[in-house]
C-alpha cells in the first residue's frame, strides 16, 4: 500500500497549553508529513476534518497525536483499507506532567516535556511508515462442525445447544450409552423454582432430546484417539472404547529426548504410532472442540480417621447415590464434608460447593426411606450459591435432618454400629453421633488429572499444560474467560472445568457451545479469538532466515505452531492468539506482523533523540504490556500523578513480544536504561499469555549476561511486575528504576 | 478423645414444637443475633441460639427445665430481629408449654389441657359438675327481679338461707367445688415446681454442699423475685414489644385485689357471718372492698383486653404464630371478667335470667382458671416465679462457693 500520511494534533483537554504545537508539527515535518491542529479532534468537526483529507487528499494513514490510544478507538478507526497510528499526548505528556518543585521551575519542566512530546510524535512517525495493513489469514474450507466430547449433562447441553444454534455436532461418548454419571442418580437436585425439593432425574429427556436432533451424530463406545489440525480445520480420529490405535496422540519428545532417542539412548515412547504431523485420511473433520469429559468421584482412603476402606459401613457419596438407587438406606446416616480433624478446616478436595449440596440431597433419601430416619450433616462449610440457598432452607426444615459445623475427629465401630466423634460445634459440646453409616462428601477429579484427555497430536504434547498448577484443571483464565483453555477452539464445560452441580454444568455447557461457534466464526473472518478478539494480523515467519532453534515452538503458550522433521515450524494461524511471543523469542528475528514487528519498534526505539551532550537528559524504554501496565500508566495520568518525563513508553502486545533486539537498539542508540512493565507471572500469574511477561523476566536475565561482558550494568534493563490496579503505585516504580539509572551514569556507550 | 454427648435427637419433640407454634424453629441457621439483642444473654452462654439450636436436634432434656427459657418473657425481640423467620421467641413458648405438660401432675389432666381439640371437653368437666351440683341441690329455679342474690344461687328457696350447721348451703356447695380443685391446682403445681426446681439443679456444674433452709429461700430467693415480678422490670427491658407492661401490669394487680376481696368474702361471709346476722347477700356498693372489686374487675378486662390486641396485632403481622396455648389463657381470662362483670350487671338491672347465666358461666371460668392452672399458660405464674428465684439462687454463694 502506497501510504498518503496525515498527522492531527489535537490542542483540546490542555494539549495546546501546555505543549509548544509549532515545535511538535515541525518534527511532522522533518518527516515530510503535513500536520494539522485542531481543539477537539474527537468531536463530529475534528473528524470530519481527517475524513475529508482522506477524501480529497488521499491521505490513508491517519496518525493521531491527541489521547491514549485506548479511548476513542472506533472514532478514529477510518476503515479497513485505512491505517491509524497514535501518540499519546493527553495522558502519556500532559495529564502525567511533573508538578513545578523546589530546583525544577516551570520552565525546566516544560523544556523536558515539550522533548517529550516531541519523541512521541517522532515515534509516531516511523510506526505510520513502518506498519502495514494486516490481512486476515483465511483457511482454504472452514469446516463448522462441532466435536462434543464426553456424553454426560455437560456434552449432551453442549450438543443440544449447539445444535439449536444451527451448527452440526458429533458427540463422542466412551461408554455404550449417553447419559454419563446422571445415569446412576436416583433424584436430581432442584433445577427451578420453589428450588426446594428433590426432582425426578430428567437425564433420559436429554438423552432423547440428543439422539432425536437431525444435527447431531451420536458415536458411543467411542473415544478420540487424536486431534489434529487447527480451529476451522481439526482432523478426529476416532477408536473403539478402551482400544490401542496408531493414531493413538504421541507424547510429546523435547529437543533433548530427540538427541537420546537417535543415539539409542532412549526407547521411543511414541514407537508404533504414526507421526503427529501425519494426517489421517480417515479423519473426521470439525471446526471446534468442547470437551466435557467430566470427572471422576475422588479416592478418600488418605483421610485414615475417617476409617474409609477400614469399617464396614464408610461409603463414599458416589457409593451412596448407588446404594440409595438400588434400594433403602439405612436411618440413621452422618454426612461428613470436611475430612482434616484439628489439623484444617478444608473441605475433602475437588469437592468445590458440589458436595455440600449432595449431602443435603442425600440426606433426604434417609428421610424418605425411613419414619424415623436421621441424617446428621457435619460440615466445615455449607456451600450454596445462587438459588441453591432455598435447596439449604428446605433441607433444614425437615425435622430428621441436623446440622451443625463440626470438627469431626474419628469414626470407631462400637456394637456393630459407627460412632461419629465431633468437636468444636455449634451445640457448644463435643459430640457423639451414633449411626448406621458414615457418608464421605468425596469431590470430583476432573478426567484431565492423570489423563491427557483432549489428546491433540501437537508439537506440545497431547495434554493441556501446566496441569500440575491447577489440580490437573486446564488452565483456563479461569475468572474472566472461563471456558478458555490453553488450545484455541478447545472449551471446557461440566465437571472437566470446576465441580459444578447440574444447574450450572447446563449454564456452563451453553456458555462452552457458544465459545465454540464463536471461535469457528472468528478463524473465518481470519481474526484472533481471546483475548485480542478480533485482531486481523497473524505472525509470519521469513523462513530462508530460520535456523530451526525451536525456541517459537517451544515457548509459544498457545501451542500454535507444530514442525517438520527438521523443526522448521510449521505455523497454525487460527491457533495463534497474536499474542507475539514468537516474535520475541526468535534470535533471527524472521517472525513479525504487518502491523507489529521487530523493524517496527526497533526503528521506533531509535528514532528517539538522545542528546549527548546533556548529563541530565537521560533517556530510558520503556515496554509497557497493554493488557494491564498501560491502563495503570493511564489511570495513574488521570488522577494527575506525574510521570518521570526521562522516560519513553512504547505499548506492547505482551511482554512477551519483546524481542531483545530492541533493548540492544535502545542501548546502541545512546539511551541509558530499558524497562520492562508488563503483568505478574508465576503461579498466581495474571499475564492474559499465560507465559509473556515471566518470558520476557528469562529474556531479560539471559541479556543482562550480555550487557556484563560489554561493561554495561546487566541493572540498566530491568522488568518490573504491575497488576492493572496498581496505578497509585506505576509512578514510584519507574521513578525508582530511573533512580537507579542515574545512580550508574548515563550510557558509556552515548554518542558513538 | 474428649468423651463427647451422645445426641439421640427426639423427632416426636421437634413435631411437638413445630404444632405449638414453633413451626420455623428449624429455619434458625445460627446466626446469633437473637443473642445480640436479648436481655437474658449472657457471654459465653448465647441465649437462646443454643436453645434454638438443642430445639432443631430435638434435645429435649437440654431444654425442659432450662431456667433460661423459663425466665424469658417473650418480649419479642429476638423475633423481631431474626433474619431468617426463625421467631425464637415463639419456640421458646412452645418448649415452656411443653415443659408444663411434661411437669404437669397427673399426666392425664396435664396432657388433656395441652391441645385445642380437648376444649369442649375442658369445658364440659367444670359446667357438668356445677350443673349436677346445682339440679341436686334442688336450686335450679330463679329468684325475682328484687331478690337476685348468688349467695342463694344453689338453695332451693331464693329468700332464706337453709342453713348446713352454721354455714349456708351455698357457702358449703361453692367451698365444696372450689377449694378441692384450688388446692389441688396448688398440690399439683408444686409437685411440677419441684420437680423442674430438681432438674435445673441436676444441671448446675457443681451442686453446693449446702442447701437453703426454707426461710433462706423464701427470703434470699422467692421474695425478691415477687418484688421484681411486681415491678415489671423485665418486661421494661423488652424493645419490641414495650406495651405489654400495659396490659400484663393491670392484670396482675386485678388478681391481686380480686384475691383480696375474695379472701375477705370468704372471711366476712362463711366465717363471721357464721356467727353474725345480716352478713349474708351482696356487698353495698360503697363497701371499700366492693368499690376495689368493681375497679379489680375493669382492670382485669382492660389488661386482657390489650393483650388481646397486642397478640393480634402480632399475628397480623405475621411475627407470631397463634397457638391454643395462648390463647386459651387470654380468653379464659376474658370469660372470667366478661361473666363476673355480667353477672354483677344484670343483677343490678334485675334481669334473673341473664344474671344467673352469667353467674353460672362466671363460676365455669373460674373452676377452669383454678384447676387447669398447672397444666396451661396460666402456669407461668408459679414456674417463671421459681425460675427467677432459681436464677437469683443459682448466683447465690450457696452455689458460687468459690
Amino acid at each position: 500500500m502506497s501510504k498518503k500520511y496525515g498527522v492531527y494534533i489535537c490542542t483540546g483537554c490542555g494539549i495546546g497549553d501546555a505543549l509548544d504545537i509549532e515545535g511538535l508539527t515541525g518534527v511532522a515535518g522533518s518527516y515530510s508529513m503535513p500536520a494539522k491542529t485542531h481543539a477537539a479532534m474527537c468531536s463530529e468537526a475534528g473528524r470530519q476534518m481527517i475524513k475529508d483529507d482522506m477524501a480529497n487528499d488521499g491521505v490513508n494513514t491517519a496518525l493521531i497525536c491527541a489521547c491514549s490510544p485506548r479511548v476513542w478507538k472506533e472514532e478514529f478507526a477510518f476503515g479497513d483499507d485505512k491505517l491509524t497510528v497514535r501518540a499519546n499526548l493527553r495522558e502519556g505528556v500532559v495529564w502525567s506532567a511533573e508538578q513545578p518543585s523546589e530546583g525544577r521551575t516551570a520552565e525546566t519542566i516544560a523544556e523536558y516535556t515539550n522533548e517529550l512530546a516531541q519523541d512521541y510524535i517522532r515515534m509516531a512517525c516511523v510506526q505510520a511508515q513502518k506498519m502495514e495493513l494486516p490481512e486476515p489469514y483465511k483457511l482454504e474450507t472452514i469446516n463448522r462442525r462441532i466435536l462434543v466430547m464426553g456424553g454426560g449433562i455437560a456434552g449432551l447441553t453442549a450438543a443440544k445447544e449447539a445444535a439449536k444454534a444451527g451448527c452440526e455436532v458429533m458427540l463422542v461418548e466412551k461408554a455404550d450409552q449417553l447419559g454419563g454419571k446422571a445415569l446412576g442418580w436416583r433424584k436430581q437436585m432442584p433445577t427451578k423454582a420453589p428450588w426446594t425439593d428433590l426432582e425426578e432425574n430428567s437425564i433420559q429427556a436429554l438423552v432423547s432430546a440428543v439422539t432425536s436432533d437431525p444435527k447431531i451424530t451420536v458415536k458411543t463406545a467411542t473415544e478420540v484417539a487424536r486431534i489434529a489440525g487447527a480451529p476451522g480445520d481439526f482432523s478426529v480420529t476416532l477408536k473403539a472404547a478402551g482400544t490401542k490405535s496408531e493414531w493413538d496422540a504421541p507424547a510429546k519428545v523435547g529437543v533433548d529426548e530427540q538427541d537420546k532417542i537417535a543415539k539409542g539412548q532412549m526407547e521411543d515412547p511414541n514407537a508404533g504410532l504414526k507421526n503427529y504431523m501425519e494426517a489421517d485420511p480417515a479423519a473426521e473433520k470439525v471446526g471446534a472442540v468442547v470437551l466435557a469429559t467430566g470427572w471422576n468421584p475422588a479416592d478418600v482412603s488418605e483421610f485414615e480417621h475417617l476409617g474409609f476402606g477400614k469399617l464396614a459401613n464408610v461409603v463414599t457419596n458416589a457409593q451412596f447415590e448407588k446404594l440409595a438407587k438400588e434400594g433403602k438406606v439405612p436411618a440413621n446416616v452422618a454426612f461428613i464434608m470436611s475430612p482434616g480433624g484439628e489439623q484444617h478446616d478444608k473441605d475433602f478436595p475437588y469437592c468445590n460447593s458440589v458436595t455440600s449440596m449432595v449431602a443435603l440431597k442425600q440426606a433426604q433419601y434417609v428421610r424418605q426411606d425411613n419414619a424415623d430416619g436421621k441424617a446428621y450433616i457435619l460440615y466445615q462449610h455449607m456451600r450454596t450459591p445462587g438459588n441453591m440457598e432455598m435447596f439449604y432452607k428446605g433441607a433444614q426444615n425437615n425435622d430428621g435432618i441436623f446440622l451443625t459445623k463440626a470438627t469431626v475427629t474419628g469414626v470407631a465401630e462400637e456394637g456393630g454400629s459407627l460412632v461419629v466423634q465431633a468437636k468444636d460445634t455449634l451445640l457448644q459440646e463435643n459430640l457423639e453421633l451414633k449411626v448406621d453409616m458414615v457418608v464421605l462428601a468425596a469431590g470430583m477429579v476432573p478426567t484431565t488429572s492423570g489423563a491427557p484427555t483432549i489428546n491433540l497430536s501437537y508439537r506440545q504434547g497431547p495434554s493441556f499444560l501446566d496441569l500440575e498448577l491447577f489440580d490437573g484443571y486446564a488452565d483456563s483464565n479461569f475468572i474472566c474467560f472461563p471456558y478458555e483453555t490453553r488450545r484455541t477452539g478447545v472449551y471446557a464445560c461440566g465437571g472437566v472445568r470446576k465441580a459444578t452441580d447440574m444447574v450450572e454444568t447446563i449454564d456452563d455447557a451453553c456458555g462452552a457451545a457458544l465459545k465454540a461457534i464463536q471461535c469457528i466464526e472468528s478463524a473465518d473472518r481470519g481474526v484472533a479469538v481471546h483475548p485480542r478478539s478480533g485482531d486481523g494480523s497473524y505472525p509470519e515467519f521469513f523462513f530462508q532466515r530460520c535456523t530451526q532453534c525451536k525456541r517459537c515452538t517451544e515457548e509459544c503458550p498457545f501451542g500454535a505452531l507444530d514442525d517438520d522433521a527438521k523443526g522448521t515450524p510449521k505455523p497454525n494461524p487460527t491457533r495463534c492468539r497474536r499474542c507475539g511471543t514468537c516474535m520475541g523469542a526468535c534470535p533471527e528475528r524472521i517472525i513479525s506482523f504487518k502491523n507489529y514487528s521487530i523493524d517496527m519498534i526497533g526503528s521506533m526505539v531509535k528514532s528517539v533523540e538522545v542528546p549527548d551532550d546533556d548529563e541530565d537528559k537521560l533517556r530510558i524504554i520503556a515496554f509497557v504490556c497493554e493488557n494491564d501496565a498501560y491502563p495503570a500508566l493511564d489511570m495513574a495520568a488521570m488522577r494527575k500523578l506525574g510521570l518521570n518525563n526521562l522516560v519513553r513508553v512504547i505499548p506492547v502486545r505482551c511482554l512477551g513480544s519483546v524481542n531483545m533486539v530492541w533493548i540492544k537498539d535502545a542501548l546502541s542508540s545512546g539511551m541509558d536504561g530499558a524497562l520492562l512493565l508488563g503483568c505478574k507471572f508465576g503461579d498466581d500469574y495474571q499475564c492474559h499469555f499465560v507465559k509473556g511477561s515471566e518470558l520476557a523476566d528469562k529474556r531479560m536475565g539471559n541479556i543482562g549476561e550480555t550487557l556484563s561482558s560489554l561493561g554495561l550494568e546487566p541493572e540498566r534493563c530491568g522488568v518490573r511486575q504491575v497488576a492493572i490496579s496498581e496505578w497509585d503505585k506505576v509512578p514510584a516504580i519507574i521513578n525508582e528504576f530511573v533512580e537507579e539509572i542515574k545512580g550508574m551514569g548515563p550510557n558509556p556507550f552515548k554518542g558513538f | 478423645m474428649a468423651e463427647g454427648m451422645r445426641v439421640q435427637p427426639d423427632l416426636e419433640f421437634i413435631k411437638y414444637l413445630k404444632s405449638a407454634g414453633g413451626d420455623t424453629l428449624k429455619k434458625c441457621y445460627q446466626c446469633a443475633t437473637c443473642s445480640v439483642v436479648c436481655p437474658l444473654s449472657a457471654d459465653k452462654k448465647p441465649f437462646p441460639r443454643k436453645e434454638m439450636i438443642w430445639a432443631q436436634w430435638g434435645l429435649k432434656d437440654k431444654l425442659v427445665g432450662n431456667p433460661d427459657v423459663m425466665l424469658c418473657h417473650q418480649c419479642g425481640d429476638c423475633t423481631a430481629y431474626c433474619p431468617r423467620g426463625a421467631k425464637p421467641g415463639d419456640v421458646l413458648g412452645a418448649i415452656r408449654a411443653y415443659a408444663y405438660t411434661h411437669y404437669g401432675f397427673p399426666q392425664g389432666l396435664a396432657k388433656l389441657c395441652s391441645q385445642g381439640k380437648n376444649l369442649p371437653v375442658m369445658m364440659a368437666i367444670p359446667a357438668l359438675l356445677i350443673l349436677a351440683v346445682w339440679y341436686l341441690a334442688g336450686g335450679m329455679s330463679l329468684p325475682t327481679p328484687e331478690t337476685i342474690d348468688f349467695g342463694m344461687f344453689f338453695d332451693a328457696h331464693k329468700d332464706h338461707p337453709t342453713l348446713v350447721g352454721v354455714l349456708t348451703l351455698n357457702v358449703v356447695l361453692i367451698d365444696a367445688i372450689f377449694v378441692p380443685a384450688f388446692t389441688f391446682a396448688v398440690f399439683s403445681a408444686y409437685k411440677g415446681v419441684s420437680a423442674m426446681w430438681r432438674d435445673m439443679a441436676a444441671k448446675l456444674p457443681a451442686a453446693g454442699n449446702f442447701r437453703p433452709s426454707v426461710k433462706q429461700f423464701v427470703v434470699d430467693f422467692l421474695v425478691p423475685a415477687v418484688k421484681e415480678i411486681l415491678a415489671h422490670n423485665r418486661f421494661r427491658q423488652c424493645g419490641a414489644n414495650r406495651n405489654r407492661v400495659n396490659g400484663h401490669l393491670p392484670l396482675l394487680l386485678a388478681f391481686i385485689g380480686l384475691f383480696i376481696v375474695t379472701g375477705y368474702s370468704l372471711v366476712r361471709k362463711d366465717v363471721i357471718g357464721s356467727f353474725v346476722e345480716g352478713l349474708h347477700g351482696p356487698l353495698s356498693m360503697a363497701d371499700p372492698f366492693k368499690l376495689l372489686a368493681n375497679i379489680s374487675g375493669i382492670a382485669l378486662v382492660v389488661g386482657i383486653g390489650i393483650l388481646w390486641m397486642n397478640r393480634s396485632r402480632m399475628e397480623e403481622e405475621n411475627n407470631t404464630t397463634p397457638t391454643f396455648y395462648d390463647w386459651f389463657l387470654i380468653g379464659e381470662i376474658m370469660a372470667v371478667g366478661v361473666t363476673g362483670m355480667g353477672a354483677e350487671i344484670t343483677r343490678l338491672l334485675g334481669i334473673p335470667v341473664l344474671a344467673y347465666l352469667f353467674y353460672f358461666l362466671h363460676l365455669v371460668s373460674i373452676f377452669m382458671l383454678f384447676l387447669y392452672m398447672p397444666y396451661t399458660k396460666f402456669a407461668h405464674m408459679v414456674y417463671r416465679t421459681f425460675a427467677m428465684a432459681f436464677e437469683k439462687y443459682r448466683e447465690s454463694s450457696f452455689v458460687k462457693a468459690e
